[in-house]
């Protein structure tokens, strides 16, 4: 591998990586708060594709799906949470089940509405064109998604560390029941904590579908990445998710052009590897069973 | 109250099953009491097989990454049945019974089992993945089922194997769909010989039918005197083709044959473009699903000058296809697809043997005939069995994709006459 590709295979690994942050990353601040491993996930990253695909169908704005989706599937995550979710509280592998029945019905509604035929977008306009580095085209999109994901990361660091919403997330990560009794409306929280998650999926379902296309079976291959990345990276926290994002992105990206065969095995390879040395992940935060 | 309700309903309903169980009872025996010749017994019992309306049990998947072949499938199947007023050859048609493969073999095997002991259909047709077709083939033949492939195009099927491994032909198996050597060897010896392409580079899905398409387009084009300077290989479903786009421009071969289709070709053809590959000089070439409808309606102008081949594209020019076009779109108001054609030959060759048979099916050995001497003229062309292999003999098109009329078509460049599967 000349060292032109090898750069240019490295930005495709970084820019999966990206990707994969700002969906783990919901997964994450779901599973940390409110200890549920949200199998819904994948069918919430799906829904964002859809409404992006809507917009863009009518409107031809993708921009505009970049805010619209993300609301959506948050308002969805709103009304779910309390609905479903909160009757099962403290019930895990009930509540896990229930996800996947959410999961469920979401693909199917969309299988229903949008029919099963395979759908893409166009680019964004500004973003649809190619740049030079290193001697090579590069499409100018893909380094957008970098940079969006480092923004995104950045913003979410200072809500996690410099704003009171931060402050009560990390307190409910470490203890919820205590945190109810300090005062604060812990239901309330979760939902809004719930909501935020579903969001981040969304919107990590507008920014995948101008590249990865949007058909049915689109939420499983991301549920699967997502869960991937957050046990490689540590369970419930911000850096675990860049931390797994950042070696799985790239492990994946180089593992399927070097060695084809054993691409998916590769990376559940490291994922084997990183729970034998560090059953928290990574940057996994060492949890009390409660 | 309830419960009495209950009770009474099933009192009732065990009278009257009771009672109809011992009417068939005294029906079947009827035959058996009478002292008619034996002859005439057989000729009784195919006369009831044929006044029975025809049970066809069709394969399909309805679920996950398939789910749009299977409907496209089934719109075709049904569609023709009520062109026919649901009769094939004189006997009236039960309405078909849909299956879902869920792209999963022990799934298949399971609906096979259904088909032969609890439905016991007459007829089965359907089938899109070849694992699937591979894993059902064995009880199909012990059964004596005669079974018409709609789709599957892998090679065994319909071939003498060692062993029988992974699968091979069975007298009770019919392939109205495609091999994939018929797709992959015929476009090898076009690129060597009438396009003149001394250089060429392979890049397809990792699965069966990816590398089984890799092998005879190299196999070919080799033998007309190409070279194959290399290969590379993408797992199915491969979310994200800029690393393999990336690799394939940094070797120095123009020519790429790739074998993808679905999502997987979308984004091959758009990851294509962003790295600016025809700038480069690039040529996208490939089997014929790479370009199929699905496909260019979502990448438009992008697969711009893809040479493709394939036994069938929408924009054929004869009258069959015409009419097979214009019924499918008035009905369902879209273009129809290759698996709707599949399907719809599919029928068309049972319509024909149950014709040649006035409607019997009992008897297996006359209806394995009458399909092997099945020949009519379907939207792709000549249609028949290959009397060996029972696999389609059929002309191949080697198309190139162009914009009419703001659509991305797919434009016929060349034919190849009465491909035929080698059968080994």
């Amino acid at each position: 591998m000349s060292p032109e590709v090898f750069v240019q295979q490295a930005l495709n690994g970084i820019s999966f990586g990206a990707l994969l942050f700002i969906l783990a990353a919901g997964l994450s601040l779901i599973f940390g708060m409110m200890d549920v491993v949200n199998l819904a996930h994948g069918a919430f990253y799906m829904l964002g594709a859809y409404v992006t695909l809507a917009i863009v169908q009518r409107t031809g704005q993708f921009y505009l799906a970049l805010f619209v989706a993300p609301a959506v599937v948050g308002l969805l995550g709103l009304i779910l949470e309390p609905l479903l979710l909160r009757r099962l509280r403290g019930r895990h592998l009930d509540q896990v089940l229930l996800t996947i029945g959410v999961s469920l019905v979401i693909a199917d509604l969309l299988g229903l509405t949008f029919g099963r035929e395979i759908h893409s977008i166009p680019l964004p306009a500004g973003l649809d064109r190619s740049t030079q580095i290193f001697g090579g085209d590069y499409p100018v999109y893909r380094l957008f998604v970098i940079g969006f994901s480092i923004a995104l990361a950045g913003a979410l660091a200072v809500i996690h560390r410099r704003t009171r919403l931060g402050a009560l997330i990390r307190a409910g990560v470490d203890d919820a029941q205590m945190l109810d009794a300090l005062g604060v409306d812990i239901d309330r929280l979760f939902s809004r904590t719930f909501a935020s998650g579903a969001a981040l999926a969304g919107l990590a379902g507008v920014i995948a579908a101008p590249v990865f296309g949007i058909f049915p079976g689109m939420d499983v291959d991301a549920l699967i990445y997502s869960l991937i990345v957050v046990v490689v990276g540590g369970l419930g926290t911000l850096s675990g998710a860049v931390a797994g994002a950042g070696l799985v992105g790239p492990a994946d990206t180089f593992g399927r052009v070097l060695f084809p065969q054993f691409a998916l095995a590769l990376i559940f390879a490291i994922m084997a590897l990183v729970l034998l040395l560090r059953p928290t992940g990574l940057l996994g935060r060492v949890r009390i069973a409660r | 109250m309830r419960t009495s309700d209950v009770r009474i309903s099933r009192r009732k309903f065990l009278i009257a099953s009771s009672a109809a169980a011992l009417a068939a009872a005294c029906g079947a025996s009827t035959p058996a009491a009478s002292s008619a010749p034996s002859s005439a017994a057989t000729a009784t019992t195919a006369a009831t097989v044929a006044a029975k309306p025809l049970k066809i049990g069709q394969l399909l998947p309805f679920t996950k990454v398939y789910a749009e072949l299977g409907n496209s499938m089934k719109r075709a199947t049904d569609l023709y049945l009520k062109q026919k007023g649901n009769k094939l050859g004189g006997r009236a048609v039960a309405p078909p019974i849909y299956e879902d493969e869920a792209n999963d073999p022990a799934v298949g095997a399971q609906k096979t089992q259904k088909f032969i002991e609890q439905d016991q259909v007459d007829v089965m047709m359907g089938i899109v993945a070849t694992p699937i077709a591979y894993a059902v083939r064995n009880a199909i033949d012990s059964a004596k089922l005669v079974f018409i492939e709609t789709n599957a195009g892998g090679n065994a099927l319909t071939r003498t194997t060692n062993n029988c491994t992974p699968a091979c032909k069975s007298k009770y198996i019919f392939r109205a769909s495609f091999s994939s050597w018929q797709i992959s060897n015929p476009i090898g010896t076009y690129f060597a010989t009438k396009k003149g392409v001394k250089e060429a580079f392979t890049f397809v899905a990792d699965y069966g039918f990816g590398t089984e398409s890799q092998a005879d387009f190299m196999n070919a084009f080799q033998a007309a005197g190409g070279k194959v300077t290399g290969s590379l290989k993408a797992p199915l479903g491969s979310a994200d083709f800029l690393p393999f786009v990336t690799q394939l421009k940094a070797q120095p071969t123009k020519d790429i044959y790739s074998f993808f289709s679905g999502t997987d070709a979308i984004n091959y053809i758009k990851a294509w473009n962003q790295l600016g590959m025809p700038a480069a000089g690039y040529k996208m070439n490939g089997a014929g699903f790479l370009t199929e409808q699905d496909v260019l309606k979502e990448v438009k102008d992008q697969a711009n000058g893809a040479v493709t081949s394939l036994f069938w594209a929408v924009t054929l020019d004869n009258a069959e296809n015409k009419a097979f076009v214009d019924a499918y779109q008035k009905e369902y108001n879209l273009l129809p697809d290759v698996f709707a054609l599949q399907a719809w030959d599919g029928m068309t060759a049972l319509d024909q043997a149950l014709t040649a048979t006035k409607g019997d099916t009992s008897n297996k050995d006359a209806f394995v005939a009458a399909l092997e001497g099945v020949k009519f003229n379907s939207p792709r062309g000549a249609f028949e069995f290959d009397k060996d292999t029972h696999n389609v003999i059929q002309d191949m098109y080697i198309r190139q994709v162009a914009v009419q009329g703001g659509n991305a078509v797919n434009t016929i460049v060349d034919k190849v006459a009465r491909v035929t599967d080698p059968g080994k």
